[in-house]
């Protein structure tokens, strides 16, 4: 894990800021040049989202489809600091963003002042989606919605967040959003070493992030956090105020989300209301799942492994990137439920088995495996109750 | 000897009276036509006002349009011959070279050759006959007036609008006279309210105000400009203002009655468009615990499916899916039986439709069931190939669905619009939810499916064959879905990714009614439409409209967190 992290932090960033170049073999070299690191900022930044997606999901039980509302919503807040740093390098030489004097507007709307200072716009990173979020989940929590609807309301507050910024009279860019971005703290945004030194930020952000939520789950925190996912309803009659701990989750990720949106659009370079949808939100959960959840590697992996899978599709196969999506998504969710992270415990487990059957006929073996991997919800499949009856009529209960 | 004098004064006076005779309207615009005068032409046009006949109309229209031709005959030979200007038109037909039969404008028959044979000409040799504005507006008050006594009553009543607008004191005596052969109530209606519009502009104040007071007493929405014109005018003459004023308040009142019937009817229609998008949703999630995010899909499959059976009943599709090129004949059907097309296309939505559900359910989600969330992912991965193949064979444009006749015009009653189509969507709606309730209460299928909604393990313990009830039950809400994608084919676009339209829609629907609850999906879906409705005649935005409805939903959550109608049972987990 150490090793990945310093290959992240440091080997990368090093290796292009001393532009260093090997060459393997014909026309290939072992280099990391602008595009190369900026990609990889980009896989960064979705794995942050990824991980607030799986810390609510895999650990909690919450499947929110609203991530990427809070990732778009980070960005805005960020978003709107750049657009004031431009000042008048824009297309119109005017203090105002582009898209304002585009729409006529002749003075700043009074939301869109107090941007001008970084460390306010940082603070909305912070304050802006977490006020959402604590609304939001209070509201939902409260009235004990769990399961398919709680995802179908965090759709529907996704898909009217997208909806009220696509209009322009939000005075927030409207369906172009904001971009040509030019200065962040008095650096040059075009220039290789801002560009490395905010994928250094991405990186640490990340490992952060991810050191963070590890320490979460092994406190008691944690604990509680499984429990609510495996059976709320024990923890409620244990005395649990399982309403708190949802939302805290909730608010939780829903900030870690907006961290990683606010230092992707500095690296992307453009924010607008399409990162805001519904389909972005299901793509985090595909990235999830394909990784593994319930672990905290796996969304990274899941991320990571899929975009580039896209950036590979997207080129190769354009018309056919959406159905290979697809078809992962549906390989996973049914066959793979440990993702690729839990591929292994599979294949051993299949494998033993296996084995076990040639071993000897009787049902009730010596050391019947519970499925171990902690990624296994009680939304298993009707042939765990059944199984539950064959394999191991005495055993106790998982927690 | 006086008598042969007088004989042949007779004669005379007959010749002259013989040749005095009245042209005939032909023999008028057949003149103008080949006048080189503009004044003259303008004259001759003008001469006709008053009077009547289709061929008025047709040959003046043509003329407009450009579809008269002047031919240039020649008659006689060497020295002698003498050019003379024919005005023709061209029949449709055209024959191998692209020559048309040629009539005279003067009598409507085949012009002749010198040997006596129909004409055949091209209309790239001939001049056009050409028109200038003054005669075009000459033109124009004699169509208008002419169009009073049209065989058809629609035309008849859009000419006497036109001319009330037009507040012109010259044409109430026309109107008048028409009102006394009139026999449509439709026009008769039309001809008072332009009498009376007419009667604005007039002089006389008593006038002025009998005129405002009947058009409040119709309730004419579109003399609320007139009377607002009126009320400006008149600021010097407070009896009249206070009539055009009273008469817009009156006007108001009425207006706002309509908008409020027309939202709701507009709040049923799509509430009924909710219903039949949801409830297939329902059946599927109330029944089996799976939420099918590919349904928005399956719409598509079924409009797709109409656009298909469209095209057979037309001129043949070509498909190009992967590269291949796929031909699907076309039987070319004209008229009534084209028409029918959409009455074949609804029970070939449900079958594909259906057919798609039942293959779905047989690989992805028979191995999801119990399992909310993983149908949730799954259906969506299944909805993302959907939609791309769908962009590839049908290309990723929207697609044109036309509606048969007798779906298309307006139904309108007392000032408010009933689009036919939508009328067809609600009582289809509510054949649907009939015969769903009829399928689940009388059926021995409907037993098996409550059954097995209600207790799973329990219901295959009695031997009912659950995944056999599955599928069935699957099919059957896909299949609902295609009809609703046939439906929704007559209202909106035919495009890949027109199921996400309504996906959301759809999925607040069945979470407010209420799982496993048809009651509770109808009740919802209702609702929606109408608060939908309602807000965006309230807000004037549509966007934001949808917005509250979306809030208003998750509040409305926090106070029946199950949806309307709660399907009540011992267990605690759902």
């Amino acid at each position: 894990m150490l090793a990945i992290a310093l290959l992240l932090i440091v080997v990368f960033p090093a290796l292009n800021a001393l532009h260093v170049s090997i060459h393997i073999y014909g026309d290939h070299r072992l280099e990391v040049d602008d595009f190369t690191l900026n990609l990889w900022a980009k896989y960064l930044c979705y794995a942050i989202l990824a991980i607030s997606v799986d810390l609510l999901w895999g650990y909690t039980g919450l499947l929110s489809l609203g991530q990427a509302l809070f990732f778009a919503l980070g960005g805005y807040m960020l978003g709107m600091h750049l657009m004031l740093m431009i000042g008048k390098l824009g297309q119109y030489k005017s203090d105002l963003p582009d898209f304002m004097v585009f729409l006529g507007h002749t003075f700043l709307p009074w939301f869109w002042r107090p941007f001008r200072s970084f460390a306010f716009a940082a603070a909305m990173v912070f304050l802006l989606p977490g006020l959402l979020s604590l609304i939001f989940g209070w509201l939902a929590f409260r009235s004990r919605i769990k399961g398919v609807y709680f995802s179908i309301l965090t759709q529907a507050l996704t898909y009217a967040g997208s909806l009220m910024f696509f209009r322009n009279d939000l005075v927030m860019g409207g369906n172009n959003g904001f971009t040509d971005f030019k200065f962040l703290l008095g650096a040059n945004l075009r220039s290789a070493g801002t560009q490395r030194g905010l994928y250094v930020c991405t990186a640490l952000l990340l490992v952060g992030v991810y050191v963070g939520c590890r320490w979460l789950t092994f406190t008691r925190f944690g604990l509680i956090q499984r429990a609510i996912r495996d059976s709320e309803n024990r923890v409620l009659f244990s005395g649990y105020p399982v309403a708190r701990y949802k939302l805290f989750v909730f608010v939780l990720c829903g900030i870690i989300a907006s961290l990683g949106g606010a230092l992707y659009v500095p690296q992307v370079g453009i924010i607008n209301p399409s990162e805001m949808t519904t389909d972005k939100s299901l793509e985090a959960v595909v990235w999830c799942a394909v990784g593994g959840r319930g672990t905290l590697v796996g969304p990274v992996v899941g991320a990571i492994f899929v975009n580039a899978l896209k950036s590979w599709a997207t080129r190769a196969y354009p018309d056919l990137w959406l159905i290979i999506l697809g078809l992962l998504f549906i390989v996973v969710v049914v066959l793979m439920p440990g993702g690729l992270v839990g591929l292994p415990g599979q294949i051993n487990q299949f494998l033993r088995s296996r084995s076990r059957r040639s071993d000897s006929d009787s049902p009730i073996a010596s050391d019947s495996p519970a499925p171990a991997s902690d990624a296994v919800s009680e939304e298993d499949s009707g042939s765990a109750e059944l199984s539950a009856l064959k394999g191991k009529p005495l055993a106790p209960d998982r927690v | 000897m006086r008598s042969p004098f007088i004989f042949l004064f007779l004669l005379l006076a007959f010749g002259a009276g013989l040749g005095a005779r009245a042209e005939t309207p032909r023999e008028i615009i057949a003149k103008a036509m080949v006048t080189e005068d503009a004044e003259e032409q303008v004259k001759l046009i003008d001469s006709l006002i008053g009077r009547s006949g289709d061929d008025v109309r047709g040959l003046l229209l043509a003329w407009k349009e450009g579809s008269v031709y002047i031919y240039e005959q020649k008659k006689g030979e060497g020295d002698s011959a003498v050019t003379v200007k024919i005005p023709v038109t061209l029949d449709e037909k055209q024959d191998a070279e692209g020559r048309q039969l040629a009539r005279g404008v003067i009598d409507g028959q085949p012009l002749k050759n010198e040997k006596g044979e129909p004409l055949l000409l091209s209309s790239g040799d001939l001049t056009q006959a050409d028109t200038d504005s003054n005669l075009r507006t000459a033109m124009k008050s004699v169509l208008d007036l002419a169009a009073l006594s049209a065989p058809d009553a629609l035309t008849r009543r859009n000419a006497v609008s036109k001319l009330g607008m037009g507040q012109d004191p010259t044409h109430l005596a026309p109107l008048q006279l028409r009102l006394k052969e009139e026999t449509d109530s439709s026009v008769k209606a039309a001809i008072r309210e332009a009498v009376d519009l007419i009667a604005l502009k007039n002089d006389d104040a008593k006038v002025q105000i009998d005129a405002a007071r009947d058009l409040a007493a119709i309730g004419s929405i579109p003399s609320q400009d007139f009377l607002q014109q009126l009320l400006k005018d008149s600021a010097s003459n407070p009896p009249v203002a206070a009539a055009a004023k009273a008469s817009l308040a009156s006007i108001a009142t009425h207006t706002k009655w309509v908008n409020f019937y027309g939202t709701i009817f507009r709040g049923a229609s799509l509430g009924s468009v909710l219903l039949v998008v949801a409830i297939g949703l329902a059946i599927c999630f109330g029944l089996m615990g799976v939420i099918n995010m590919a349904h928005g899909e399956l719409i598509a499959v079924g409009a797709y499916s109409t656009y298909i059976v469209q095209n057979i009943f037309g001129a043949g599709l070509a498909l190009s899916p992967f590269g291949h090129s796929i031909w699907i004949p076309g039987v070319n059907a004209g008229g009534y039986a084209y028409e029918c097309y959409f009455l074949v296309a609804l029970p070939v939505s449900f079958m594909v439709a259906a057919g798609v559900g039942i293959v779905l359910e047989r690989f992805v989600i028979r191995f999801l069931y119990r399992r909310p969330l993983e149908s949730l992912l799954a259906t969506w991965g299944v909805s993302l190939v959907l939609q791309q193949l769908l962009r590839l064979v049908f290309g990723a444009n929207n697609v044109q669905v036309y509606s048969p006749k007798w779906l298309s015009g307006n139904w309108t009653v007392f000032d408010v619009i009933l689009g036919w189509n939508r009328v067809f969507v609600i009582g289809f709606a509510v054949l649907i939810v009939v015969a769903i309730w009829l399928l689940l209460t009388r059926t021995p299928l409907g037993l098996l499916i409550r059954a097995v909604m209600q207790n799973r393990t329990m219901a295959a313990c009695m031997g009912v064959r659950t995944e056999r009830v599955n599928l069935l039950t699957f099919g059957l809400g896909s299949g609902l879905a295609g009809l609703a994608g046939a439906f929704l084919s007559q209202i909106g676009n035919v495009g890949p990714s027109m199921g996400q339209d309504y996906i959301v829609n759809a999925f607040m629907t069945v979470v407010v009614g209420g799982v496993g609850s048809l009651a509770g999906t109808v009740v919802s879906a209702v609702g929606i439409g109408v608060a939908d409705q309602s807000l965006q005649q309230i807000l004037l935005n549509p966007v934001m409209g949808k917005i509250l409805v979306l809030v208003a939903i998750i509040l409305f959550l926090q106070w029946r967190p199950a949806g309307l109608f709660v399907t009540k049972s011992r267990g605690l987990e759902s």
